[in-house]
């Protein structure tokens, strides 16, 4: 809820170059010995993990869904060696719940709930104890925060789709539902990093529109907007649904989650990585969180810590 | 450039419930700038990560920018510690309205003020904001008597329906009856009526509604404006803490504003309704005749500053007049030089 998508920082700020978003996940890609659709299985596990997170804490679908964006915006630019996905997870619903207003919740419950829902349902990927404390995530908070430059409003696709199904043909409930449960599974791609949430509405309408075998040509050309990047945003999602057949979220999320470099974890108990990091960077620097630095630095910098 | 060397602390200038402000010059651009310095607060607030008053202000500071509302320029952390760095205000309304010795207060002055704090404050309305603490003391003024809305603390996105809000929020004073009241679903009327608050203490030099509790605060709201019926606020007796007071009749305004032209009274009037269905609207106000009458409003470089803003101008200048080389000036800065050390 808020002003104007284009004058905000999601669009001045997070709407990022495809080929960008790529060299930097070539990087990683390399570093971790990754298949590109493997990356991408790895992505549409934590997403996952983070959708049954919310639902366990009872978050709204909104809150879930900004935790998934800055999930996706921190791993944009920077590597899974820097903070572990497992950490950074219940970490982007804590921002996400204090962001979105979603009234006080229990602290604790963010890293105890995170480990007792990894041991009844995700044990055969997480086998050691949990590590994290809700300190860890507080801290792990800061650091979100600056990498993402302080941008923490959100526009989601929702609102636009309602208003387009409205238009289109109102009242057809179907429809709806059917679009927003492929909104839902568009959080699964990197759509929300490259086009303006209201594309992505039309591209979800679009496959909701085929599924339904609906017509609805004379709409869709009536609409003024560029018509191939439309077709990417769809593209982008049948993309999304073939790789879905393919995946596995016992074995072979498995084998891909052994693959990717974690960050060490001392085994004296409250000084993680993390917190060694930070006094690192305080010997160097004060952590300066907005005024954004060269990529190029970040890395640097973060390959220090 | 390093934080710590970025900024260069000159010093102490208040402190608040949350934060406290220190006075700095960014010497990456040489402009002075405010370090507000979130407190670490009491173990509760502690055990919550980042402070969600800073937090606050953070995300909606980010998206928003207009000549009449505070510029966040950076935000730096440190450990648990987090500081945003502002433009630098020399005074706030509060300070001016005070100043009764020294600060003739014209009514093309305080039109001024008017406007520039409803033209804020209606791009907040439009992007779907709440301000939520309107008060003089967070109205603040620049050296070029430039009004900026400040302390976004309380500030909040609205339109959700269903959504309930908190009552406890806006400075007594300042706070709508149906605040007072209990209501949880509330509007941008609530920020009007502080700005009818805030218009008649720039008129009165005194606060207009001073109550010493929340009950008094009604007492003197319907000592003024009548008690609630059915015709001035229809449904009031529905809000979830009301109370029934001893019926009494509104008062002409007129007679608490026996000097003011009849236009001022106008636009009170639409600002102070008690149904806050009935209180004007930003965009609404802006189009009173009270603000295209004659007198014009006073170009904000020509508006009063108080003494005490004067007085530093002044002190400075007379260091500048004593140490005409620049060089000489910067040596002495130099040894004085503190770091910031937060």
């Amino acid at each position: 809820m808020s002003g104007n998508f284009w004058k905000s920082s999601h669009y001045q700020q997070w709407l990022l170059d495809p080929q960008d978003i790529m060299i930097n996940r070539l990087k990683e890609l390399q570093a971790n010995n990754l298949k590109e659709d493997e990356y991408y299985k790895l992505m549409i596990f934590f997403t996952n993990f983070i959708q049954s997170l919310g639902e366990n804490l009872r978050l709204r679908q909104q809150v879930i869904a900004s935790a998934t964006v800055y999930f996706r915006r921190f791993y944009s630019k920077y590597s899974f060696k820097c903070i572990d996905p497992f950490l950074l997870a219940p970490t982007c619903l804590f921002l996400a719940t204090k962001v979105e207003e979603f009234g006080l919740q229990s602290q604790q419950r963010f890293a105890t709930l995170t480990a007792s829902l990894i041991k009844s349902k995700y044990s055969h990927l997480y086998t050691q104890e949990y590590p994290y404390k809700i300190q860890h995530i507080w801290e792990c908070e800061f650091y979100l925060l600056e990498v993402m430059d302080c941008c923490l409003i959100l526009f989601h696709p929702y609102r636009p789709l309602i208003q387009f199904v409205n238009d289109l043909s109102p009242d057809d409930q179907s429809l709806l539902q059917q679009a927003w449960r492929v909104c839902n599974d568009s959080l699964r791609t990197d759509l929300c990093l490259m086009y303006p949430p209201s594309l992505i509405a039309l591209g979800c309408l679009h496959i909701a529109c085929v599924h339904l075998k609906k017509d609805a040509k004379q709409w869709f050309s009536e609409l003024n907007v560029d018509m191939e990047k439309l077709f990417e945003v769809v593209r982008h999602i049948m993309h999304l649904y073939d790789i879905l057949k393919t995946y596995d979220e016992k074995e072979k999320i498995k084998e891909i989650l052994g693959k990717i470099a974690k960050p060490r974890l001392t085994n004296n108990s409250s000084s993680s990585n993390i917190q060694s990091s930070s006094q690192n960077s305080q010997q160097q620097q004060r952590t300066q969180i907005m005024n954004q630095q060269a990529p190029q630095q970040q890395q640097q910098q973060q390959d220090q810590h | 450039m390093q934080v710590e060397k970025r900024y260069e602390k000159l010093n102490f200038l208040g402190e608040g419930q949350f934060a406290t402000v220190y006075k700095a010059r960014d010497n990456e651009t040489g402009t002075i700038v405010a370090i507000k310095k979130i407190k670490f607060g009491n173990r509760v607030e502690a055990a919550d990560g980042i402070n969600r008053t800073a937090l606050r202000e953070i995300k909606l500071l980010k998206e928003i920018s207009h000549v009449n509302i505070i510029k966040l320029y950076d935000v730096f952390g440190q450990g648990s510690n987090i500081s945003l760095v502002y433009d630098f205000m020399v005074t706030d309304l509060e300070e001016i309205i005070r100043d009764r010795e020294n600060i003739v207060l014209t009514p093309a002055d305080i039109k001024s003020y008017m406007i520039m704090m409803i033209c804020g404050l209606e791009y907040l309305h439009a992007n779907w904001i709440l301000h939520r603490d309107l008060k003089p003391n967070n109205l603040l003024v620049d050296e070029r008597g430039v009004l900026k809305i400040g302390d976004f603390g309380l500030a909040k996105f609205y339109g959700s329906p269903n959504r309930e809000m908190t009552h406890q929020v806006v400075t007594r004073w300042y706070r709508a009856p149906e605040l007072l009241f209990g209501s949880r679903i509330y509007g941008t009327a609530i920020d009007i009526w502080a700005v009818g608050c805030i218009f008649a203490e720039l008129l009165r030099r005194d606060p207009l509604l001073p109550g010493s509790t929340d009950l008094d605060q009604l007492v003197k709201i319907f000592d003024l404006f009548g008690t609630p019926n059915e015709t001035n606020w229809p449904n009031a007796k529905l809000l979830p803490d009301f109370v029934e007071f001893k019926p009494c009749y509104a008062k002409p305004l007129k007679m608490i504003f026996s000097a003011v032209t009849p236009d001022v009274i106008f636009v009170l009037d639409h600002m102070l309704q008690l149904n806050p269905l009935k209180r004007t609207t930003c965009k609404d106000a802006l189009t009173l005749p009270y603000f295209s009458n004659a007198p014009g409003p006073t170009p904000p470089e020509s508006l009063p500053q108080p003494q005490s803003v004067i007085d530093r101008i002044k002190n400075k200048s007379d260091a500048l007049a004593r140490n005409p080389s620049k060089r000489k000036l910067s040596d002495e800065t130099s040894s004085l030089k503190k770091r910031l050390n937060f």
